[in-house]
């Protein structure tokens, strides 16, 4: 007996609509073993997903799931949440759908620390267009909206995260599934935002014309792009720039926004007085 | 449509579902011990297909599990199974199937 | 017993939502519409509802449709912008049956235009919020007590044929203070619809597999039930599908679950579509919706003094609009009408399809200024 992934699988949606080699699969069967590890009760999880490649996410796991519009994932599943506090919800999006057309929501997801467990799937491109510039396409890269290399600046995501409020934030990459399905524990366990960056591959769309067509050229280029926080944080800062780090990079207890939405509820019954500012430590 | 094979065909340390599998050359990529490799298939999108060369050299880290996109291939419970220990010439045969472009030792040519 | 209270058609909407059973709001701000959400964020707490003002407008709608999705009656209000903004979610409403009630308080445009001052623009885009093919569901207010009444109204269409649903207000009757009747709480509770559900086997539930011209049967989520909701076509278990049957199954079904049963029942529920004013005995038919109604009460009034038989014609549902009535008055009146509203003719268009004709006499306007009786007594003296 292997692990039992039927158990979370709609089985008959499978192969998968992905590419051969695709991150994206690996990112799927690290989350359900992340889930089986949680023991959650997939009658009482809720997977969101957006448009794009990652769009097809929600679709494969056998629970409650919401296939949104493009970028409007976490505003969605805002609304899943706060209807239903009780009920765990998987976000997942890429990286055009999150911090391009999204980016806005991604923010303030992150702001509010409303506990959902966000799953940027990072593969540097527009795969399900067909290798168009994304956030975080590398500058200098090729893309078929950037014929003659790409000049636009990219964007570090879990910096953005982490300024942005959230409390929990990680970084892994699809490399290594071990680490991942441990790095997705620590995020579904923690109560609040967690926002979990996943470096994927696209050697279809990012790698064809990057010189990395197949998928382990693209994984090898992720490798070398990536390296472990405590690695990362010993590089001179010339070096840093060219390396993100992995692992968990902020880890901070801090107050849920449904659990916060109780004291609003109470305080409108009349069972406390009104919220101010004496409730909260951070001041500004 | 695929169907899922978690349960063990018969004592096998490692198993495949050809329905799933989309010959990307992950799994023989993050094989330790040389156990997998690619065969030629022409009835496949890429002209390749997932093959079990050396099950009895497999120590059954699950990497190739673990690493497939498709679920197209599962590796037993280490309660359920023994498997080998890795050796050299497991190692050394790891490196060959590499450089031969993941494709198994007996298959020939450029895929 | 029918209960009086005093608030303007913002407030009395928000409470509307409320004891029609909302448990959700999302919204953004915008004006004039921001009262509902500022009653909203009050009372719906009281309740144990949830409400949360959202980074934008498309957050603002995105968040209600999420809660909705799940089963929790859910709604949101804006103004003509925040439509435009939330345009491409109503559709996934629409394709995903996702009952919500929008509530547009109507201000001047395109863009920014007139923020605070009174339009009717929106009724087109009310009828047509987003691309693709579907039908829309639209009431429109046109005095205090059915600010409260076409809500409540709103949300149980919605749960009955599972869709987006607009409720119309425009600037001067969102801001209007005063006293309005409503019915019985009570009346209120006790005709309350809620969404269809299976309980037969889970293995048996496939929320989209009705007939032609019915509403989808979505369950309730984490019940135990798990379904698939997605904006792509999708078959009968909600999963995405491009199978050209599905699809003109899909679009025929969407359109006629509303369009059809309308014309087929003359209309989607027994409660009125329209208010007709000492229209029996008269030889000129005012039309006007909203706010101006308001005033076309008025001119009725003024030019019966003045020997001139009027009477007056009010759609309240204007999509699908009440089809049967209005061909009814373009026969009687014949060329005897007069359409007034605040907009280029977006209403008028609608009748001239149902009537088949273009010789009625217009009063249009669109400066952010609402219409006096005494215009529209000048005008209907002009035609006869």
């Amino acid at each position: 007996m292997a692990f039992n992934y039927d158990k979370y699988l709609r089985v008959n949606k499978m192969p998968t609509l992905w590419c051969w080699g695709c991150g994206d699969g690996v990112i799927l069967k690290a989350t359900i073993r992340a889930i089986d590890k949680m023991g959650w009760d997939m009658d009482n999880v809720c997977v969101i997903s957006g448009i794009g490649c990652s769009g097809r996410f929600s679709s494969y796991i056998n629970c409650n799931t919401i296939h949104t519009t493009h970028g409007r994932t976490i505003a969605y599943a805002t609304g899943v949440k706060l209807a239903n506090p009780g009920v765990n919800v998987v976000v997942v999006a890429g990286d055009g759908d999150a911090l391009a057309i999204g980016g806005n929501h991604t923010i303030h997801g992150c702001r509010r620390n409303i506990d959902l467990n966000f799953i940027l799937i990072n593969n540097f491109i527009y795969g399900l267009t067909n290798s168009q510039t994304s956030p975080t396409t590398p500058q200098g890269m090729w893309s078929v909206s950037a014929q003659n290399g790409n000049i636009d600046p990219t964007f570090n995501a879990c910096n953005l995260a982490i300024g942005a409020g959230a409390s929990f934030v990680a970084r892994e990459t699809m490399l290594d599934p071990k680490k991942l399905e441990k790095i997705l524990v620590k995020g579904f366990s923690h109560k609040g935002f967690s926002f979990i960056e996943v470096n994927s591959n696209c050697h279809i769309n990012l790698g064809r014309k990057n010189k990395m067509a197949n998928a382990m050229e693209n994984l090898a280029w992720i490798d070398s792009i990536t390296t472990p926080l405590k690695k990362w944080e010993a590089l001179p800062p010339e070096e840093q720039l060219n390396k993100l780090p992995t692992g968990v990079l902020r880890e901070v207890e801090q107050a849920e926004y449904c659990d916060m939405y109780e004291q609003v509820i109470a305080a409108a019954q009349g069972k406390r007085g009104k919220i101010t500012q004496d409730d909260f430590a951070k001041k500004i | 449509m695929g169907t899922f094979k978690t349960e063990n065909p018969g004592n096998q340390p490692v198993w495949v579902n050809t329905s799933n599998c989309k010959a990307c050359d992950i799994c023989v990529s993050v094989c330790p011990s040389g156990v997998l490799g690619m065969k030629y298939e022409v009835t496949s999108t890429l002209g390749a297909m997932i093959s079990i060369n050396h099950p009895e050299a497999c120590i059954g880290c699950s990497e190739c599990e673990l690493s497939c996109p498709d679920f197209a291939i599962y590796v037993a419970d280490k309660k359920d199974y023994k498997f080998a220990k890795l050796t050299d010439e497991s190692k050394e045969r790891q490196v060959a199937i590499i450089a031969n472009n993941y494709m198994s030792l007996s298959e020939q040519g450029v895929k | 017993m029918a209960r009086e209270v005093i608030g303007n058609g913002n407030e009395l909407a928000a409470e509307a939502a409320i004891d029609a059973g909302a448990m959700f709001f999302s919204g953004y701000p915008i004006t004039p519409s921001s009262e509902v959400m500022h009653v909203a964020s009050d009372l719906l707490p009281e309740v144990g509802g949830k409400f949360i003002q959202m980074e934008d407008e498309i957050a603002g709608i995105a968040a209600a449709l999420g809660a909705s999705m799940t089963g929790v009656k859910s709604f949101t209000a804006t103004s003509g912008p925040g439509i435009s903004l939330k345009a491409e979610q109503i559709g996934l409403g629409f394709i995903a049956e996702v009952p919500l009630v929008i509530i547009n308080v109507m201000r001047g445009g395109p863009s920014t235009g007139l923020p605070t001052r009174v339009s009717q623009a929106d009724i087109g885009q009310a009828q047509y919020p987003t691309h693709g093919d579907y039908a829309s569901i639209t009431l429109c207010a046109g005095s205090l007590s059915e600010c409260y009444t076409e809500t409540v109204r709103g949300f149980n269409l919605a749960e009955k044929y599972m869709t987006p649903v607009f409720v119309l207000l425009d600037e001067t009757i969102g801001h209007m203070h005063g006293k309005a009747v409503l019915p019985d709480l009570e009346e209120v509770k006790a005709n309350i619809v809620n969404r269809a559900t299976f309980d037969g086997p889970i293995d048996e539930y496939k929320p989209y597999k009705v007939p032609m011209n019915k509403p989808a049967v979505i369950n309730k989520m984490f019940q135990g039930y798990r379904h698939h909701v997605t904006g792509l076509h999708h078959g009968d278990e909600g999963f995405p599908t491009e199978d050209a049957v599905q699809c003109e199954f899909n679009i025929e079904r969407l359109v006629g679950k509303i369009n059809t049963v309308a014309k087929e029942n003359d209309g989607l529920d027994d409660l009125p579509d329209y208010e007709e004013y000492m229209l029996e005995d008269a030889e000129v038919c005012l039309i006007a919706y909203g706010s101006i109604g308001l005033g076309a009460y008025e001119a009725v009034q003024k030019l019966r003094a003045e020997g001139i038989k009027a009477g007056m014609f009010r759609p309240i549902m204007l999509w699908p609009s009440p089809a049967k009535r209005i061909a009814e008055i373009g026969a009687k009146f014949k060329d005897k009408i007069f359409i007034t509203e605040l907009n280029m003719g977006q209403y008028t268009k609608e009748i001239e399809r149902i009537i088949k004709r273009d010789d009625f006499t217009t009063l249009f306007k669109a400066n952010g200024r609402p219409i006096a009786p005494a215009e529209m007594v000048a005008k209907v003296k002009e035609m006869m």
